[in-house]
């Protein structure tokens, strides 16, 4: 990654080749490397969690610092920070524009909902705590039946001015509302000045948007995580309808997207690990897949992030066409994964995070050289990390001696 | 009765589990042999998981029915009757909000024989102190399941020891602990699946398994 004797736009362009070599199932120049994000932005920056989030200019500071000192091929994890908004892609879902924005919710964001779904620092939680995803249960089991009826409209007419505190009443959430669009504004005003500086640096554009698993928009955000996993059980009916119906919802803002050109749809997934494979290939699969292929034929691939441990489940990739998108995984050993998945999906992840927080130097050296001899024969493969979050105490060595390793044995 | 409850709750009868143990219950049944029958299935249930016949989806259905049971079974039971293999402090670490897991573990144990006092989630370290301090357990367990979790362990292993407290082992447990973390956190063992877990716990304390 010399920096010294190429321009931003060569830089951009390698960076992007050798990316999309990756993607179309090719041997790159070098095996790509996805960046790592989280608390050590701001802890490498002097700042504070609190001012991370809520103050844009300190934060478009902190991330270009960042971005220029630990170079990688595609700062995924490394943008302006917000948390998993999609409960509000679901009730935008029918207006592509505001769709479009509701993917994250930033610290302003929620201080204007005053939703009991997210905890920021400097508000609920210290001011050096990173912000929190905390979910929850806003809907009852008798309710599957209004949410499989009209969809958008339970989750705006009901579920928000149940999570939200300023939308109780019809007062507070018209204010709420006009506030809400003016935090959107200054988030992608952020976001698109965080955009350019990363050009300057040598980072390609990569337009990304956001889809989600139908099953998991009812587990983070309408039942609870346990519930939903219970629910499946006791209301087994009830519950694939509210999926089918929710799919078409998803699809609806997931393409909102194609208007600013995107390439790739991230798709995290919550549930997968918890489900057997009967339940998985029941309940969840089936309309993830329905997500995945409607996308597909529009032009947008799919980033499908497999949380956890996804072995059981590995085969049901391969019913996706060849060159479907991304799989990155987190826990689920993509060594096994790139053997079973080779030439048919482009394989990302294989760091674990906790090497790069407890490992040395040498240890991380060690790893990375014996991982590649392993995935980087007949390329499709993309290195990150197993979590794009890196903790504040990340040793500083440790991320310049992955940088280093990468250089040498990609 | 017996055979017929144990085959309900390994196989996920809920309703029809809870239901038999309540009949059983009415009719005079013993609370005492009622538990063992619960705590054997438990225990098979966790090796079904260890054995990859089960997912979290059965081990998080097994914990609810066990609950369900206990709830009206337990205060049948009296103190001094049910036999406990030892005491353990459980909460998930400062900063982290997961308690899926933690709960899952904690039904587990319960179920294997040890008594649990359950602090919660986002525990910071002195309330971790404060715990032992009260209860003085056998094992302290956090349970972590985010990067920025590993410090609070070991601030909180750091503080535990600062306040003179020893005479118990420490286990972690979560999706995101592995050798390296319990190294670093400095605990004795660490553990990704409850069925694991329950057994390290026994180990830790030479029980029988
Ligand atoms: C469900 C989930 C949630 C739910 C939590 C619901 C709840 N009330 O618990 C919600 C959606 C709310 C959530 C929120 C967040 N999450 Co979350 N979440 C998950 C997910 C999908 C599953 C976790 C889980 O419940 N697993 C199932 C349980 C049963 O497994 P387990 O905890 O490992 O427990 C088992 C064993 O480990 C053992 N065990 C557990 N505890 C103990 C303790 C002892 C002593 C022992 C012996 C054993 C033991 O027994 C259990 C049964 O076998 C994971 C990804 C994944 N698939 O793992 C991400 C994940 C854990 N979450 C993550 C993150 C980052 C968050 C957030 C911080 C996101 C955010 N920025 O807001 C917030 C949490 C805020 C906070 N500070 O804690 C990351 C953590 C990354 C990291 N390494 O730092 C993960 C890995 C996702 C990812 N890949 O990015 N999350």
């Amino acid at each position: 990654m010399d920096m010294t004797t190429k321009n931003p736009q060569e830089l951009a362009k390698e960076r992007r080749a050798r990316l999309q070599a990756a993607i179309n199932l090719e041997e790159p120049d070098r095996v790509p490397f996805c960046g790592v994000g989280g608390d050590i932005i701001p802890a490498y920056a002097g700042i504070t969690q609190k001012e991370f989030n809520f103050d844009y200019d300190k934060a478009e500071k902190a991330l270009e610092k960042f971005l220029k000192d630990f170079p990688c091929d595609w700062p995924f994890a490394a943008g302006v920070t917000g948390l998993d908004g999609r409960i509000l892609s679901v009730a935008f879902a029918e207006y592509p524009d505001l769709a479009l924005s509701s993917t994250f919710v930033s610290g302003p964001m929620h201080k204007t909902l005053g939703d009991k779904y997210y905890r920021f620092p400097g508000m609920e939680t210290d001011e050096n705590a990173s912000p929190q995803f905390l979910g929850g249960t806003f809907m009852e089991p008798d309710e599957y039946d209004d949410l499989i009826e009209d969809p958008v409209g339970f989750v705006l007419e009901t579920i928000l001015p149940r999570a939200c505190t300023n939308l109780d009443t019809p007062r507070q959430a018209m204010t709420t509302m006009v506030r809400l669009g003016m935090d959107f504004s200054q988030f992608y005003a952020s976001a698109a000045k965080v955009g350019m500086a990363s050009a300057q640096l040598g980072y390609p554009s990569l337009a990304i948007g956001g889809a989600y698993a139908p099953l998991d928009i009812i587990g983070d955000f309408l039942r609870g995580i346990s519930n939903t996993v219970l629910d499946l059980r006791r209301y087994p009916d009830k519950v694939k309808k509210a999926t089918e119906a929710l799919t078409e919802v998803i699809i609806k803002y997931a393409l909102a997207f194609k208007a600013i050109g995107a390439e790739l749809a991230f798709i995290p997934l919550h549930l997968n690990e918890y489900l057997s494979p009967k339940l998985y290939k029941e309940f969840y699969w089936p309309t993830l897949k329905e997500v995945i292929l409607t996308l597909l034929d529009e032009g947008i691939k799919s980033l499908v992030f497999f949380e956890g441990h996804h072995e059981p489940h590995l085969e049901t990739i391969l019913e996706l066409p060849k060159g479907w998108g991304i799989a990155y995984f987190e826990k689920t050993d993509v060594v096994k994964a790139k053997e079973i998945l080779k030439d048919h999906s482009c394989v990302m992840g294989g760091l674990p995070i906790t090497l790069l927080v407890g490992g040395t130097p040498a240890s991380i050296d060690e790893y990375i050289k014996n991982l590649f001899e392993k995935v980087k024969p007949g390329g499709g493969f993309i290195l990150a990390p197993s979590v794009g979050t890196a903790p504040r105490e990340t040793p500083l060595e440790n991320l310049t001696a992955l940088i280093e390793a990468v250089e040498k044995y990609g | 009765m017996h055979e017929e409850l144990f085959n309900k709750i390994v196989d996920m009868d809920e309703e029809g589990s809870i239901k038999l143990a309540k009949e059983y219950l009415d009719g005079g049944g013993d609370a005492q042999k009622l538990l063992n029958v619960c705590r054997d299935a438990m225990g098979v249930i966790g090796d079904k998981f260890e054995k990859g016949e089960y997912f979290l989806s059965e081990l998080l259905l097994g914990g609810e029915i066990f609950s369900s049971i206990m709830e009206f079974t337990l205060p049948l039971l009296k103190e001094g009757d049910i036999a406990k293999l030892g005491k353990i402090v459980l909460g998930t670490v400062k900063d982290d909000i997961h308690n899926i897991g933690k709960d899952i573990f904690k039904a587990f144990v319960e179920a294997a024989g040890f008594e649990v006092v359950d602090i919660g989630v986002d525990v910071p370290e002195e309330k971790f102190v404060e715990a032992v301090k009260e209860h003085k357990p056998d094992i302290v367990g956090m349970s972590c399941l985010i990067t920025a979790g590993i410090s609070s362990m070991k601030n909180t292993v750091e503080a535990l020891k600062e306040a003179g407290l020893k005479d118990f082992k420490i286990i972690i447990g979560g999706g995101r602990v592995d050798e390296e973390v319990k190294e670093l956190a400095g605990a004795d063992a660490w553990a990704d699946d409850a069925a694991r877990g329950v057994r390290l716990c026994k180990e830790l304390l030479g029980v029988e398994g």
